[in-house]
């Protein structure tokens, strides 16, 4: 064998010194992470069009709306699905005394909106009510699990504070969604990677558009007037589980009525219960002895709903929440008649015509229920 | 397993607790196991092919140490690099020689096909093993004893995939006389690990997209500009990879108390391609060197010969990449650079030392080896002509490089210049504590935000 070469002998402090940096190393990166992702700096210039910034745009919407208005707003949350004009909405508010505002997103479910409305509402005590739209009081299980919904982690990520992140990743479902959760939770700049990347591809257009939606934000979407095209024509034989398309629909019309209308019944596993009393539980919770109503509006479910009995549902939480005292359950069929293919653009959403006749009604019921605005 | 994976950075931790917290004599087994471990959660099925080729070596190792020089012991060194090649030409030259005696009698070009599997790094073992039993043969090695140290030399997981090649008296000489890994060995080890992740994930996951975007539609990403960018982020993203991953290989042989060699030397520095390849792959520019150029007469039978063996060997080192014309001519450009070059400089020494000529020289050897990368990374030769023919039109096209991405290229090659010049790295890693830690956090931080996270990309040199 070769002579060997001199070996030193091992310097243990030195080793432990090392062993120490990288301890050390690692919560500089957990620093430097909070310094720049857990700061109001970087969600103030996230691009609009992506979850967070359609999140955190809302919510800075509604939180600057808070201040302009008096002590009788109403605050609806939902998804795309909640589809109302606050501004139709609150053209009855002379009659009414309750003004309406809007801090739903589309694609989110109660999961970020919780977060919302910690945010939005940290003394539990700022609404006269918090109203949210759901498309069933019984719980039906899709294909699609809502608790295994990563899209929660990007659009609430920038209201994520370090006491959640336990909580939150364990919220969901399966163990690849935790860990995801958990990571990007931990350390927001891998959840804010492509918007930062797409910032540094171009920095000046970002503050310069970032600068515009900032300011217009309110007006563009409380001015927003949906499309006027409908489903007018529509056919669904359920019999034969057959649909007819009226000529003209493009495909995104097409798949929304497949994918949501037409989908087969899942097998009932209960997970979305636990998933609404979870989430909705911790917003009861929060509100648990506060003078703000918690409602439940069941919307409007499609151009042509599915029938009953499709599905032999196990449960109805929502249903369960009226039992508790400052909990609401607007009538199941208060809008059963908007269910029609002239009022919807596509499977699931209303139409302009149909926010138009939707937008009124919901502001008239609310109200009727919330009672007399005088205080 | 990859390297870049959570799976793996579990796996290391257990693994080195394991070793460290075992009696000495059981360390071995541990690595041993460990290592088998590794390659199985690849393909367990190869575990086999692995095994044989281990036993065939040793075998061979120990009959060549006890029978004298002369036509005997040739026969056994040619029947054990014939094994070795054999198993290598199978699994990684078959199906390419197939296509061309397919094309040859004018059948369909998969008439002759088999569907065969590449065993992960067998083109990286079988050298480590084929210089192992040329050692034993030429005297320069004692034959190994042990067949489970000599196992551990074939499959030791830090370099079992995909190098360095390490030389058997190097792994020998830590494994006989092992010992704890010092401060500075620690030290390096954790810094190398963390930037050979950097690199790989940051830098080389990054150009990767670019790149791929590019070579999957070539026809649709017409311009001189965008050719040069997407073979530009190629030959980052190759770099990069390549040696990140032997910089975490590096880093967690020393964490175990190994030295592997150095396998990379900056080598977007080089001053012209014979200075590239001393700074390139090092490991099998130096196998190269030692088993292929020198036995075929290295530069001893005058000026034709020696063009002759640098392009044979360099012809053959590009093949040893790939079983595909493609790589054979990235072998042969790269043979007749090295023979112009000689041509140029005769016998005189390569000179390495700054002057403000050495820039345009270094940015000219960029330039051939981004060319040399067309061949390498392109489907067929069709494509890397028109390729080439984008690269030489007249200017057009649009840059497919983010401001960002040039900014990486910047930073690291202003890290790259001064580590050239004053040696940082070394600097760091002897660094005090707080500046060590903060080294560290950058990178971590720099994985974080450029790191390509949820897509895992294989290393590239995990194919050959």
């Amino acid at each position: 064998m070769p002579a060997l070469p001199p070996v030193r002998i091992p310097g243990t402090s030195l080793q432990k010194g090392r062993g120490l940096a990288l301890l050390v190393a690692f919560l500089g990166l957990f620093a430097l992470d909070g310094l720049l992702f857990r700061t109001p700096f970087y969600p103030s210039i996230v691009q609009m069009d992506s979850s967070t910034g359609a999140f955190e745009l809302t919510l800075r919407r509604e939180q600057q709306a808070q201040t302009r208005n008096g002590d009788n707003l109403v605050v609806t949350l939902g998804d795309s699905r909640f589809a109302y004009s606050p501004r139709l909405a609150n053209q009855v508010t002379a009659q009414t005394g309750y003004v309406f505002r809007h801090a739903g997103v589309a694609g989110t479910d109660v999961r970020s909106w919780y977060y919302m409305l910690r945010d939005l509402d940290p003394t539990a005590r700022r609404y006269r009510a918090v109203v949210f739209g759901v498309t069933d009081y019984d719980d039906e299980d899709e294909f699609f699990t809502p608790d295994d919904d990563i899209r929660a982690l990007h659009y609430a990520i920038a209201r994520l504070r370090w006491s959640d992140v336990l909580e939150f990743a364990l919220s969901f479902h399966s163990r690849n969604v935790q860990w995801e959760a958990l990571r990007g939770a931990s350390l927001k700049g891998i959840v804010y990677q492509n918007d930062l990347l797409a910032f540094l591809a171009k920095p000046a257009e970002r503050i310069r558009r970032v600068r515009i939606e900032r300011r217009d934000f309110d007006k563009w979407t409380y001015d927003y007037l949906e499309t006027p095209r409908s489903m007018a024509g529509l056919q669904i034989d359920w019999k034969a589980w057959k649909v007819t398309f009226p000529p003209g629909l493009d495909q995104d019309q097409q798949d929304t009525v497949n994918g949501d209308l037409m989908r087969a019944p899942a097998p009932q596993t209960g997970r979305v219960a636990a998933f609404r009393r979870a989430w909705y539980g911790r917003i009861l919770d929060r509100y648990r002895g506060s003078r703000t109503k918690i409602i439940f509006v069941r919307l409007p479910r499609g151009p042509i709903p599915r029938p009953a009995g499709l599905v032999r549902k196990k449960s109805a939480t929502i249903r369960e929440f009226a039992s508790l005292p400052n909990v609401l359950l607007c009538d199941e069929h208060a809008f059963d008649s908007l269910e029609h293919p002239e009022l919807f653009r596509d499977g699931m959403h209303l139409n302009r015509a149909g926010v138009a006749q939707f937008s009124p009604m919901l502001a008239e019921d609310i109200s009727r229920m919330l009672g007399s605005a005088a205080r | 397993m990859l390297f870049n994976t959570t799976q793996f950075f579990i796996f290391l931790p257990v693994v080195l607790a394991l070793f460290y917290t075992s009696p000495q004599r059981f360390r071995r087994y541990i690595l041993l196991a460990a290592s088998y471990f590794f390659y199985a959660c690849w393909n367990y099925k190869f575990i086999a092919l692995l095994l044989t080729l281990t036993a065939i070596d040793y075998t061979a190792g120990i009959w060549l140490e006890k029978v004298a020089p002369g036509p005997r012991k040739k026969a056994l060194l040619i029947l054990s690099l014939s094994a070795n090649l054999g198993f290598l030409g199978f699994f990684k030259y078959y199906n390419f020689l197939a296509s061309n005696l397919a094309l040859l009698l004018r059948k369909p070009q998969h008439a002759f096909f088999l569907d065969i599997v590449l065993p992960l790094g067998i083109s990286f073992h079988t050298f480590q093993s084929m210089s192992y039993v040329v050692d034993v043969y030429r005297g320069q090695q004692k034959a190994v004893r042990s067949p489970i140290d000599y196992a551990l030399f074939i499959c030791f997981f830090p370099q079992l995939v995909a190098g360095p090649i390490v030389r058997a008296r190097t792994f020998f000489r830590d494994l006989f006389n092992w010992r704890p890994p010092s401060a500075d060995d620690v030290s390096t080890g954790i810094f190398l690990l963390t930037l050979g992740l950097t690199k790989k994930m940051a830098f080389a996951d990054q150009f990767a997209k670019v790149a791929n975007r590019y070579f999957s539609d070539v026809a649709g990403n017409p311009g001189m500009a965008t050719a040069w960018s997407g073979v530009l982020a190629f030959g980052l993203q190759i770099y990069f990879d390549f040696s990140g991953y032997t910089d975490m290989a590096i880093g967690m042989a020393k964490l175990f108390g190994f030295h592997f060699p150095v396998n990379f030397r900056r080598p977007y520095l080089a001053s012209s391609i014979t200075d590239f390849w001393r700074r390139w792959h090092i490991s099998l520019s130096s196998w190269l060197r030692d088993y292929l150029y020198i036995p075929l007469g290295g530069n001893r039978h005058g000026q034709w010969m020696t063009y002759r063996n640098l392009a044979l060997t360099m012809l053959l080192g590009g093949l040893w990449h790939g079983a595909s014309w493609n790589f054979a001519i990235w072998g042969g450009y790269h043979g007749a650079l090295l023979s112009v070059e000689r041509v140029f400089r005769g016998d005189r020494p390569m000179r390495e030392e700054w002057s403000w000529l050495y820039p345009v020289k270094a940015v000219l050897t960029f330039g051939l080896v981004l060319i040399g990368w067309v061949f390498f990374r392109a489907a067929d030769l069709p494509q890397s002509l028109q390729i080439l023919g984008q690269m030489f039109s007249r200017p057009g096209g649009h840059t497919l490089l983010q401001h960002w991405h040039v900014g990486l290229a910047l930073v690291a090659l202003a890290l790259a210049v001064v580590e050239e010049k004053f040696e940082w790295f070394e600097w760091v890693i002897q660094a005090p504590a707080w500046a060590y830690a903060a080294a560290l956090a950058a990178m971590f931080l720099c994985v974080e935000i450029f790191g390509v996270i949820d897509a895992s990309i294989p290393f590239i040199y995990f194919q050959f």
